[in-house]
């Protein structure tokens, strides 16, 4: 898998290339609008991580560009600006998400993952943990035939936690994926604490959780 | 009151206090122009009267009993008298003129008088030259009838055409109030096109306006590209160090303790960022860069925003009553900021409750307002400082390190930019309520 990040920011573009690069993907990075361009019409990329904010051009005129050449690549728009307009512009120009920094490396890479699969249609949407089946088209967790019903915010924090597995998640990252939309000045509470606990208190009922760790003072792990 | 109604005031009052003046001072004044041009007639016929003496003789005219003459007209309105004068005191008078009742056989009536001694023959005599004046009233009444309705018609048009000129030489001031000034609209919407006047003072007044309004859309403007610079030069070293954090929690082979401090360094990074949002997030809607196109229901909004933090009820074993009791369609309003205002006044609820506490939900019309109350049982807010809570980075409850109080001045930005009022109401130990009206 290809992916290019277009951003101007040295720091930014290398942390998500150790990121990205250690789930595996095949990562090159374009500073400015020129070299971005001249990449994407050389090479054959999946992801098109796309900093709207460049030193020589608009990242949404690049864009466009691209799209009217026929370029296949999914874009990601990533932005400082905020702008309600950029995000509707952006995803009117044909764009597949977008996404406001500061982001988490996380976020970004599970909305790659949701793109995937709408794009190609994976064969299955359904991921295993342990006795545990967890259906993402539907939204349904099975296990051993039996279904169990959780609340919307359950599942996305589970789905969340079982697309990292093997990785800590801090609380902050959870809380970003789950409540990431909602501006509120509630800085230290430990509500995802609650959900996790339901969630576990659910799913225990029908067969073991050990997979499921607390890593204490820092946040949750799906061992699989 | 408006100028033109002022104007037309200003007028009504000033012509009826010159028409007031008027009437008082008509009758002295005709009464004086009569006087005159009787005291005119009088000496002439005096001077006639004594030529005709002198060539004859007196003594043809005045009676030869008391050597007096009088003589008057058949309706007694004039009058002429001769007497010889036989009080000392009077010889040395000069002419008058003077009004006096003389009775003509038996019948007093006013008469203007004209009084000349003469010498004749050795003797003193007084020559009276009378007028009536009865008729002079009569007079003053039809003049001061007439010159009243001609003054009220005069004055009648004259208000109509003040009114009219008022009308015409305001209108660019209306036009200016109306265009410019009535709607106050944001800077974007600013209408520079100069309004057409022939006074000087209202092309003054516009062009100023229209400056004012070209420095305010500049500073708008500006503030604007502030805000927007301010969020991508803040936001991106928070985006780089975000992200490395990430990058270094990952890795792995890092003690419990390092792990411990980086997932709290992220934590505190993060209520920077959100800081920041919230800070750009009240510039903006105060710099109008927030459309309002949407249409949502009341209940349909809460019921999101339910969805959305519901379970943190459990938490503290909170118990949550809706009484919904009316709907109603919030137009012309954005969803997006009305959702972040409702999250923050419920969260809001649930993070000052007590364990156990109930929040209550009401939507309703009240005093024909619709209305959405939000009642909880939490340790609420000492009167002397719910005055305090919409403002931004002040904490109240000095016990507690979290929050730094920005939820509640983005709630009162977000219900002022959609023109809701908000109505606090606290009892320590009580609870606290909410109440927003539409």
């Amino acid at each position: 898998m290809n992916v290019l990040i277009v951003e101007d920011e040295r720091s930014l573009s290398h942390e998500m290339e150790i990121y990205l690069s250690r789930q595996n993907l095949n990562c090159d990075v374009a500073f400015n609008g020129k070299s971005a361009s001249d990449k994407i019409h050389a090479n054959s990329y999946d992801f098109v991580l796309l900093d709207l904010g460049l030193p020589d051009m608009d990242g949404l005129d690049l864009l466009r560009e691209s799209k009217k050449a026929g370029i296949e690549s999914a874009f990601i728009v990533l932005t400082a600006r905020s702008e309600v307009e950029d995000k509707i512009t952006g995803l009117d120009l044909g764009a597949d998400d977008y996404i406001a920094k500061p982001f988490s490396l996380a976020e970004l890479h599970s909305r790659m993952q949701a793109i995937l699969r709408r794009k190609h249609g994976l064969k299955s949407n359904v991921m295993s943990v342990h006795d545990f089946d967890i259906d993402i088209q539907n939204r349904t967790v099975h296990c051993k035939g039996n279904s169990i019903n959780l609340t919307k915010k359950e599942f996305d924090l589970l789905h969340y936690l079982a697309l990292h597995k093997n990785r800590v998640l801090t609380r902050i990252q959870l809380t970003e994926h789950i409540w990431g939309d909602v501006l509120e000045d509630d800085y230290e509470s430990n509500y995802i604490d609650v959900h996790v606990k339901n969630l576990r208190k659910k799913l225990s009922a029908q067969s073991s959780v050990d997979w499921f760790e607390t890593v204490r003072g820092v946040g949750y792990r799906v061992n699989a | 009151m408006t100028i033109q109604v002022k104007f037309a005031l200003y007028n009504a009052v000033s012509k009826a206090l010159i028409i007031l003046a008027f009437m008082t001072l008509l009758p002295i004044l005709v009464e004086r122009i009569v006087y005159e041009h009787i005291d005119k007639r009088l000496v002439a016929r005096s001077e006639r009267i004594l030529l005709t003496v002198k060539r004859g003789s007196i003594a043809d005219i005045v009676r030869e009993q008391d050597c007096s003459f009088e003589s008057y007209n058949i309706l007694k309105e004039e009058f002429v008298a001769i007497y010889p004068i036989t009080d000392p005191l009077k010889m040395n008078n000069g002419t008058q003129i003077r009004n006096e009742t003389w009775s003509i056989e038996g019948e007093k009536l006013q008469h203007r008088i004209i009084s000349r001694p003469f010498l004749y023959d050795n003797q003193m005599y007084e020559l009276n030259i009378g007028e009536g004046i009865s008729t002079i009233d009569e007079l003053k009444s039809i003049i001061q009838r007439f010159l009243l309705v001609m003054m009220l018609g005069v004055i009648l048009i004259s208000l109509f055409i003040d009114l009219a000129f008022a009308r015409l030489l305001l209108k660019p001031l209306n036009s200016i109030i109306s265009t410019k000034l009535l709607p106050v609209p944001s800077p974007a919407y600013f209408n520079f096109t100069p309004i057409p006047s022939s006074t000087a003072e209202f092309n003054q007044l516009d062009n100023r306006i229209n400056e004012m309004m070209h420095k305010l859309k500049d500073s708008f403007q500006i503030e604007k590209e502030f805000i927007s610079n301010v969020s991508h030069e803040l936001q991106t070293p928070i985006s780089i160090i975000q992200n490395r954090l990430e990058n270094i929690i990952n890795e792995g082979n890092l003690s419990d303790e390092l792990l411990i401090k980086l997932s709290d360094s992220q934590r505190t990074l993060n209520r920077m960022s959100r800081i920041i949002k919230a800070l750009l997030l009240i510039s903006k809607i105060e710099n109008d860069q927030y459309l309002k196109q949407d249409t949502i229901g009341a209940i349909e909004l809460m019921d999101e925003v339910l969805e959305e933090i519901e379970e943190r009820l459990t938490e503290k074993n909170i118990t949550l009553h809706k009484y919904f009791y009316d709907d109603y369609n919030i137009t012309q309003c954005n969803r997006t900021l009305l959702f972040t205002m409702m999250t923050n006044l419920i969260n809001n609820a649930i993070k000052y409750n007590k364990d156990g506490g109930s929040i209550d939900i009401y939507s309703r019309v009240k005093d024909g307002k619709f209305q959405i109350e939000i009642k909880d049982s939490g340790i609420g807010i000492d009167k002397q400082d719910i005055n305090g809570i919409f403002d931004r980075f002040k904490r109240l409850n000095k016990n507690k390190a979290d929050g730094y109080g920005l939820g509640l001045p983005l709630v009162k930005t977000i219900a002022g930019f959609h023109k809701i009022e908000i109505i606090v109401d606290s009892t320590p130990n009580v609870g606290t309520e909410f109440v927003l009206r539409f």
